[in-house]
């Protein structure tokens, strides 16, 4: 038999997103309780309820930022694994110019998502870890720091995933050009991939259904770099954006002397440090990269 | 004592009172109660939580546990608990000793110093 209070806590348990076993197990732990001291403090149901879904959401964000970085570090060391052996089946990438036909005009289409995905994966990866790193410690969250990390993580293992299926297909599609490596490999490597991938959805979808609703500020980029971040950062995401653009535009052009071809890596380096600004400005606010209420803070 | 006053250290009491052996949710209030002398009452509801918490943070483990008919989720001090405990039991004793020397009257002890 219940009481009132337990059956209105089931009810504001499932409306925070608490279900299943876990539901169960605090429902039976305030009935115990309950049954111990009838006039216990408990407070009313819903904070009691609020109270949890914080702690759990926070615990949650974290799981899933963990399982996504450890099933993008997989995907990321079998994705070089396939690029090594190939000896570059992303080539295609780059713009050959000229009509594109047929199985070339996929495998360019798939290399190109597979650049562009594997860079988004690379960098939520990395970003979401950070996040972890530093606030590792902390046990509630607030709620829209949680929601960022776990966006980034969601985004994240998506576009492992996006990019892992874009290179299979391009081997896929280039298996009858001469010199292209043998699709069999790819395919059972990017195979290997997705499924890491997969691995990190049940913490993901876990940490999507709580609701915390802990105050405070989702944080931004200069949080990332937590105690790393010189003090001419803090509070100007925007500069770190630019520092990381010009570090990108700089790695290519390098990459462009390299390879005897300085002109292609500054051009190359360019289009990438505009493409990583204009990600930056589009996609920042929602992978909490930096907000418009730190920019009026900032200023 | 106000409850405000303990939030900051929750954790380690009951880290602290889980310490001597495993307890269901009711004993640890009751204990932190009794070791207090009852100046401890705190809301049972933000106990709960924090013991969710806390075994998220892998500083305490539970499980279920049969007591006369009844089941009951009990918690125990994980490896990672006992040092997590030492190290703020060590905290606390500083900060104690810290805040003592300050609140405690000063003795006379003739004129001072004072710097210009």
């Amino acid at each position: 038999m219940t009481s009132p209070y337990q059956q209105q806590l089931g009810r504001e348990l499932t409306a925070v997103g608490i279900r299943g076993a876990l539901h169960r197990r605090i429902v039976a732990e305030i009935d115990d309780h309950l049954q111990c001291d009838p006039d216990a403090l408990l407070g009313e149901p819903r904070a009691l309820a609020q109270q949890f879904a914080d702690v759990i959401g926070s615990a949650r964000a974290k799981t899933a930022a963990v399982a996504a970085f450890a099933s993008l570090v997989v995907a990321g060391v079998v994705t070089l694994v396939i690029a090594v052996a190939t000896g570059g089946t992303l080539r295609s990438a780059q713009p050959a110019g000229g009509p594109l036909h047929g199985p070339t005009t996929l495998a360019t289409a798939a290399a190109t998502v597979a650049v562009i995905a594997l860079q988004v994966a690379l960098a939520c990866g990395l970003l979401v870890a950070l996040r972890w790193l530093w606030r590792r410690h902390t046990g509630v969250l607030p709620a829209a720091e949680a929601r960022v990390i776990v966006r980034r993580a969601i985004v994240g293992v998506g576009a492992g995933i996006t990019g892992v299926a874009a290179i299979a297909t391009a081997a896929v599609a280039e298996r009858h050009v001469p010199g292209a490596p043998s699709a069999g490999p790819v395919i059972g490597a990017s195979a290997v991939a997705v499924v890491a991938l997969l691995a990190s959805v049940p913490s993901l979808r876990a940490a999507t259904r709580v609701r915390p609703l802990a105050e405070g500020p989702a944080g931004d980029v200069v949080d990332d770099l937590g105690p790393l971040a010189p003090a001419a950062l803090k509070n100007r995401p925007w500069r770190v954006a630019l520092l990381v653009a010009m570090a990108i535009a700089l790695l290519a052009t390098v990459a462009g002397v390299l390879q005897a071809d300085p002109y292609d890596g500054a051009a190359r380096g360019i289009v990438d440090g505009l493409a990583c600004l204009a990600g930056f400005a589009t996609l920042g606010p929602w992978l909490g990269l930096w907000s418009r209420r730190g920019r009026e803070l900032a200023g | 004592m106000r409850s405000e006053t303990l939030k900051g250290h929750l954790d380690a009491l009951i880290l602290s009172v889980v310490s001597i052996g495993p307890l269901h949710g009711y004993a640890i209030i009751e204990q932190l109660r009794l070791r207090s002398g009852g100046a401890m009452t705190l809301p049972e509801g933000t106990v709960y939580p924090a013991l969710h918490r806390l075994e998220a943070a892998g500083l305490l483990s539970s499980y279920w546990s049969q007591t006369a008919g009844r089941r009951r989720r009990v918690y125990e001090l994980t490896r990672r608990g006992e040092r997590e405990l030492g190290t703020r039991r060590a905290e606390w004793r500083e900060f104690a000793h810290a805040v003592e020397a300050v609140l405690s009257p000063a003795e006379p002890s003739g004129p001072t110093a004072v710097p210009a």
